[in-house]
Order: C-alpha cells, then sequence, then structure tokens
C-alpha cells in the first residue's frame, strides 16, 4: 500500500470493513422510496432559494404546535437516513418550513429525490431551548448562511411582536445566492440591510462591517447571529469590549438531538455543554470558538464519501 | 422421586468460533438446543419455592424450578407460562441480565459445582416457543378474554420499563399510547445494546405483539419538548415515565473535547441504531482509527470495545480498579477476552492527549493501587500511586457510566434527588398524582430486568388508582 493511500485510509472506519462493501454488488443503488405507515411526514412545498440553497416545508403538527424561535429540529430523509439537524424558517398550519444547503448526502438527496406529496422517515422536534422573547429595545439578528438566514426571519418575526425595534442583516456571497424577495426577513424588519461580499447586490460588505457601524452609532442593545462559524467567531470578538449582549447559534455535529450522546458537546465558560440540549444559542463571548471551530471538522472525510457516492449515483458528477 | 445424581459441570452453550464472529455483527451465543437444554435442566435440583434461593436472587422472582420442570417434562408451554407470569420479555432477560449476580449466583448447586445455567435455560424457552410459534398460542389465551376499559394512559419512553408497562396495561384492556423521542422503538436495547448480544428481530416481535394489543406507538416525540408531562395528564387518565438514564457521564479532565473521543453512547448509538457499520450503505459515519482505548469496565464499555474491534480496530479497555471488580457480565468479558480485547487494569485517566489537528493520539493515566478497605458496593478502594502512564490511541471511547436525561423534567415539576432521578412513593407514583415512574429514571443506572420489575409494578399501581379514583 502507498504511502498517500495508507493516510487516506488511517481516515476511514475500518478500511477493509468499507472496502469490502463497496464491492458489493447493489451496495451501490441508494435510491430510497418511502412507503407505508413508517413514514409519515409530508413535504407540502420545495422551491429554489438560489443555485445552493433551498426552502423546504414540512407536514408535523407535532412540531409546529410546540415549536418556538431558537430551536430546531431533526430529520431523516428514509430509514438508512442521517438524522440531521435543521433550523426553522417558519411554523403554520402545523407545517414546518426550513431552509437548506445542499452540502452534504442528506441535503442533497431531499432536494433530488423528493418533492412536494413525498413522505420523510423521521421528523423530531422542537429540540434545544428557546430563546427569551421579551422587549430589549434594539435587536439585530446578523446572518451569513443558509441556517441563520432562516433563524433571522424566524427570531425576528417573534421579536417584533414583542415590541422591539428590529434590525435585520443578511449577507450572500453575490448577487446569485440572495434569495428571493418573500423569503428574506424584511418584512419582520424595522431596518434592513442585504450585503453581498462583491457588491453584486445591496451593500459591499458583510454583516460584521454593517455591526461595527450599528455600535458605532450606538443603536444596539442585543445581538442574535447564526450562519458560518467562523464569522461568529469574529463577532463575538467584535462585541466584547463593548459588553453587548451577542448570543448566537452554535452548530455543532448531532447524532440524535436530545441530549443522549454528547457528540455536540462544547466549552463554554470552561464547561461542557451539549449544543442540542443547552443551546443551540449561546452566549458568544463565553464559547470556546477554536474549539468549535475544529471540532466541526470531525467527519468531513466519510461526509465526502457519502455525498460523492451519493451524486455518482444520481450522474451528477 | 428417585434420587438423581448431582452433575457438577454446566451443558455449554455452542457459540460461534471467535474467527467468524470478529467479522460480523451477528449473534454469537446461539443458545441451546432442545436436547442441550433438557440435560442442562436435569442438573437442577428443584428446590421448592419456599426456599429456593434463585427465586430469591431473581429480581422479579420468576418461579425458577418451575419452569427448569417444566422444561425436563418437555412442556415449552408451560415452560414459558411460568416466566411469562413474572418477565414478559425472557428472550431479552435470558440474554442481558447478569445471571451471575442474580438467580446463578444464589443457586445451590452453585455451591458444589457450575450454578445451573438458568439464564441460557430462560432464553431457550423463549426462542424455542418463538420458533415454534407456541408463544403466539400462549399470548392468543391470554389476551382472548381481556375487558376493554376506556381509560387512556401515555407511556414516556419504549425502553424496557416502558414497554414492560404499556404491555401490562394493554393487557389488562387500557388504551395505551407510548411516546419514544427517537425514531424506533426500544430505548436502550435498541441505541445500546448491540446486534451481537442482542439481536433487533427479538425486540421487533416484542414491538408487534404490542402493536397487536392495541398499543400505539409515536416515534419522534420528545416528551418535555414536543408534549409536556403537564399536556399529558390533560388527556390522559395517567402518566408512566420510563425515560431511562439516558446521558453520558464524561470525564472532566484536560483534552476530553479532542476529536474521536466519544462517549460509549455516541459510538454505540451511531452502531447500532443507526447502523454506521453499513456506511455507506447507510448515511451515519463512525470515525474509528486503528487503536482504540475503551475506558470503563461495565457492559457498555464491553459492548463498546467488542463493536470497535469488529470494525478492525485493536482495541484495549483501560479500567482504574482491578479484575475482579468489573462490572460487566462475566460472559461478556469473557467473549471480549476471546475475541482480543486487552485489558489494562489499575489505571485511571488524567489527561487526553492530542495532535495539531486536536486529534486524539494518546491517553495519560495515573497508575492506582487496590487498598484493603472496601467501598459502599463492595468494589476495593484504590489510591493513586503518583506513577503514570500513557497508551497510545487514536480513538478513545467513554464508558464510565450514564445519568437521567433532564430533558423531561425541564418543563415539568415532578420532585427529583439530585442525581436527576425521580422521587417515588412505594406503588412508584411520583410527586404529581396519576404519574409514575420507574426503571432507570428512579434508579441512576440499572439492569433490564429492573426496569421490566418496575413497568410491571407500575402498571399494577396505575390500575389500582384508576380504579380507586373511579370508586371516589
Amino acid at each position: 500500500m502507498g504511502s498517500t493511500l495508507k493516510k487516506v485510509s488511517q481516515l476511514l472506519v475500518s478500511k477493509k470493513y468499507l472496502k469490502a462493501r463497496a464491492s458489493k454488488p447493489g451496495v451501490n443503488k441508494v435510491k430510497h422510496v418511502n412507503k407505508g405507515d413508517a413514514c409519515m411526514y409530508r413535504i407540502t412545498d420545495k422551491r429554489d432559494l438560489s443555485p445552493i440553497d433551498y426552502f423546504v416545508e414540512v407536514e408535523a403538527p407535532h412540531v409546529a404546535k410546540a415549536w418556538k424561535p431558537g430551536q430546531f429540529v431533526v430529520l431523516m430523509t428514509h430509514e438508512k437516513g442521517e438524522r440531521i439537524p435543521m433550523s426553522v424558517y417558519k411554523n403554520d398550519n402545523g407545517r414546518i418550513g426550513m431552509f437548506i444547503r445542499k452540502l452534504g448526502k442528506t441535503s442533497y438527496e431531499l432536494y433530488y429525490d423528493f418533492k412536494p406529496g413525498d413522505y420523510i422517515y423521521s421528523f423530531v422536534g422542537p429540540l434545544g431551548k428557546a430563546l427569551k422573547i421579551k422587549n430589549y429595545g434594539n435587536v439585530v439578528f446578523a446572518s451569513d448562511a443558509v441556517c441563520g438566514q432562516a433563524e433571522n426571519y424566524a427570531t425576528l418575526r417573534a421579536m417584533k411582536e414583542a415590541g422591539n425595534y428590529t434590525i435585520s442583516i443578511q449577507s450572500f456571497e453575490n448577487a446569485a445566492n440572495v434569495y428571493p424577495e418573500e423569503f428574506l426577513a424584511k418584512p419582520v424588519a424595522d431596518e434592513y440591510y442585504l450585503t453581498t461580499d462583491d457588491g453584486s447586490v445591496g451593500m459591499k460588505g458583510h454583516y460584521l462591517d454593517v455591526i461595527k457601524k450599528l455600535i458605532e452609532e450606538d443603536r444596539v442593545d442585543i445581538i442574535f447571529a447564526g450562519g458560518k462559524l467562523g464569522s461568529l467567531a469574529k463577532l463575538a470578538e467584535l462585541t466584547r469590549p463593548y459588553g453587548i449582549p451577542t448570543y448566537t447559534t452554535v452548530r455543532q455535529i448531532m447524532v440524535d438531538g436530545t441530549g443522549m450522546c454528547g457528540s455536540c458537546r462544547i466549552l463554554y465558560d470552561g464547561k461542557v455543554k451539549f449544543a442540542c440540549r443547552d443551546g443551540p444559542m449561546f452566549d458568544a463571548h463565553k464559547v470556546d470558538w477554536e474549539d468549535v471551530l475544529r471540532r466541526d471538522k470531525r467527519f468531513v472525510e466519510l461526509e465526502k464519501i457519502a455525498k460523492e457516492r451519493y451524486l455518482k449515483s444520481r450522474g451528477v458528477i | 422421586m428417585p434420587r438423581r445424581k448431582l452433575i457438577k459441570e454446566r451443558v455449554p452453550t455452542p457459540e460461534r468460533p471467535v474467527e467468524e464472529r470478529v467479522k460480523d455483527f451477528g449473534e454469537v451465543n446461539l443458545g441451546y438446543t432442545f436436547e442441550l437444554a433438557q440435560k442442562e435442566a436435569e442438573r437442577c435440583i428443584q428446590c421448592p419455592a419456599d426456599y429456593a434461593p434463585c427465586i430469591k436472587g431473581c429480581p422479579v422472582h420468576i418461579n425458577i424450578p418451575a419452569f427448569i420442570a417444566k422444561i425436563r417434562e418437555g412442556d415449552m408451554k408451560g415452560a414459558l407460562r411460568v416466566i411469562w407470569n413474572d418477565n414478559v420479555l425472557p428472550a431479552i432477560t435470558g440474554r442481558v441480565c447478569p445471571q451471575e449476580d442474580q438467580c446463578e449466583g444464589a443457586c445451590v448447586v452453585g455451591k458444589v459445582g457450575d450454578a445451573v445455567d438458568i439464564g441460557k435455560l430462560e432464553r431457550f424457552v423463549a426462542d424455542y416457543t418463538r420458533e415454534k410459534g407456541i408463544d403466539e398460542e400462549l399470548f392468543q389465551e391470554m389476551v382472548s378474554n381481556r375487558p376493554e376499559r376506556k381509560e387512556k394512559i401515555a407511556v414516556v419512553g419504549a425502553g424496557p420499563a416502558g414497554l414492560t408497562c404499556a404491555g401490562e396495561l394493554a393487557k389488562m384492556g387500557y388504551k395505551v399510547t407510548i411516546f419514544e423521542a427517537l425514531h424506533k422503538p426500544g430505548g436502550v436495547l435498541m441505541y445500546g445494546i448491540p446486534q451481537f448480544r442482542l439481536p433487533k428481530e427479538i425486540l421487533e416481535r416484542e414491538l408487534d405483539r404490542l402493536k397487536r394489543l392495541g398499543v400505539e406507538l409515536r416515534t419522534d416525540h420528545v416528551v418535555g419538548k414536543t408534549i409536556t408531562i403537564k399536556e399529558l395528564l390533560q388527556e390522559y387518565d395517567a402518566v408512566f415515565i420510563g425515560t431511562g438514564a439516558g446521558t453520558p457521564k464524561l470525564l472532566n479532565i484536560p483534552g476530553i473535547l479532542s476529536m474521536r473521543i466519544y462517549s460509549a453512547n455516541e459510538f454505540l448509538t451511531r452502531i447500532n441504531l443507526m447502523k454506521a457499520y453499513k456506511f455507506p450503505e447507510y448515511d451515519t459515519p463512525v470515525a474509528v482509527g486503528d487503536k482504540i482505548v475503551v475506558i470503563g469496565a461495565g457492559n457498555t464499555a464491553m459492548d463498546a470495545a467488542r463493536s470497535a474491534l469488529r470494525l478492525g480496530a485493536e482495541v484495549t479497555i483501560a479500567y482504574r480498579r482491578g479484575r475482579e471488580d468489573m462490572t460487566a457480565r462475566i460472559e461478556e468479558i469473557g467473549h471480549a477476552e476471546e475475541e482480543g480485547v486487552k485489558f489494562e487494569f489499575f489505571l485511571n485517566p488524567i489527561e487526553f492527549i492530542s495532535d495539531e489537528e486536536g486529534k486524539v493520539k494518546a491517553v495519560k493515566f495515573m497508575k492506582m493501587r487496590p487498598l484493603e478497605e472496601r467501598d459502599s458496593r463492595g468494589k476495593r478502594k484504590i489510591e493513586p500511586t503518583g506513577e503514570t502512564v500513557t497508551l497510545e490511541a487514536d480513538t478513545v471511547i467513554i464508558a464510565i457510566g450514564l445519568e437521567p436525561n433532564r430533558i423531561i423534567t425541564e418543563d415539568c415539576d415532578l420532585e427529583t434527588n439530585p442525581d436527576g432521578t425521580f422521587v417515588v412513593d412505594e406503588n412508584l407514583m411520583t410527586s404529581t398524582p396519576g404519574v409514575f415512574a420507574g426503571g432507570d429514571a428512579i434508579r441512576g443506572e440499572a439492569t433490564v430486568i429492573l426496569a421490566m420489575g418496575d413497568g410491571k409494578k407500575a402498571a399494577k399501581s396505575i390500575h389500582e388508582y384508576i380504579q380507586s379514583k373511579k370508586a371516589s
């Protein structure tokens, strides 16, 4: 075995095992048909948000009834699927709407293999702690990735109802990635900023630039944020000197989502906390971000295998 | 009765050869055949029921000599009837009970030779009757004349306690709904205990039976989040909580957040519930290296170690106490050793050392030494020697215990103990009338059989509670 091969194989489960499985006929067939009473959750809507993100809505009255901003859900597309945590955009009429990025196997699969009217296998929630919705004054929600964009709308919708002055900042890479107007947080924002990295639409820059400006103007009472972990870590450093309360979603790899496995543990205020049970929103100033960023990469190699295997089977790559 | 000669040696149960079984997750012990079971049953000296130490040693007091007598007679339906009187899931308990500390530990034959293999005989009765469809006949007889009652009971958690409680109540005619947080029922029987020790088909059969009793199962419901105990009480006449002890304890030492350090719960859940050993046919991965250290020496540690071994790794179990103080079932320790798991004793972890990427690469231990004095559980106390030792490891699995998951208590005002277990009275009722609890949710970390015992007892208490409420 060559040295590179050896290096790669070290990353895997037992390499012998994987090899044996890969050579088995039939293993590469990955299309699943969900039928019968085992799959209970109907997809009611699915639309493109951008070339990389999409919106999906699932009928799940048990979750919709109890869900509150700050909480998330866990879904499985089929019996052999993973349990994937998802942020929530909306809960209306017993349905939960979510924004999903085409990133790993499950998100691609849900995009390509499932259409409105199809059923998914499992849908559980709400999980995690709800945010305290009250009148804080000037409330900012900033986001620069798919889960954060969903939370942006969901949180400010409730904050506005609670009498806050709501400021929404949504950052995208470029004009092509910006969502259609109806999926932006504009309707629930008293003040709204849209930024793109290249300035192709809206302001050129990132939500961090806008927040800097708002802080200078002394117009911020509390900040919530979600999206890319790297930006959240920077946000924590930005607001720390001013002592502005800053709460961010700490997205971590989870299995059950109910505090049973400890996969999503983070170091918070010097103590081990579970993102699923004690979060997912945490005081950003108390989070050990270096550690969070590192743990996010735990399954990178294996995630890539699953994704590429699926995309190949679909003829996408 | 003619005087029988005491046979000191056990009739062994066939097992799959080591080389074969470590390559897959199929069951290791194959159980007795009819002939072997009858031969082993002959060894029982049939202590009278009012004396038999095995009955006293059994947490649910199965009339063991009686069911063994039925095996000798070849009346397997009769044997199953005796067992079902006290335990409706013998195929499971026969496989997972720590018999050496219970019935077999008390067996009189065990004083002069090997104890009668009560666990394997119990399992035989369950497996044989299932194979021949005899259990189904008996089941139909037992449920044919059940009354119909209109009261509704909610059972929280589909593990050993909840399933037993639901089954008993359904047999009494109540309308039972089980709420389960995960996408599959079974609790620890599903996510915790591996296939090679408890094939999941056994569980499926029990679940199917509950379904046919009219028990409704709602998966994907996290009580405390999706629905609260208070909401359940508005719709149901009583509630049973069997939520177990599902939160892993982690070591509070430097480096605990290094990558490739799993709680045994995460590792086993990935493998058993999510079938990560079949990745990428199944989507959930489990990243393990070639050198795994498992910390702890209970059944969970053995399960994790043997699962890791089956993924192709070299596995060492490190335990802070000595060999004789390991808490796992003797059979599991034996199997682990046979399969090539290494054991290191008197090593207490003090630090996880990781590489520049943050992946664990070694575990630093304090060497311990035993003292003469024993603690409240009868284990020898230990003290540090001051000498440290480092074991190389690219994956670590922590199996040092579990505590109740507090999610359920967040949204209710049930009284709990400091360790998160529910406070219950002698009828297993919590501080809220109509809400009962059992299993690990009240015991911390105990056994499947005790949880089943609680489930059964709680069903009786719930029945009495509802009847007395109706009378008043």
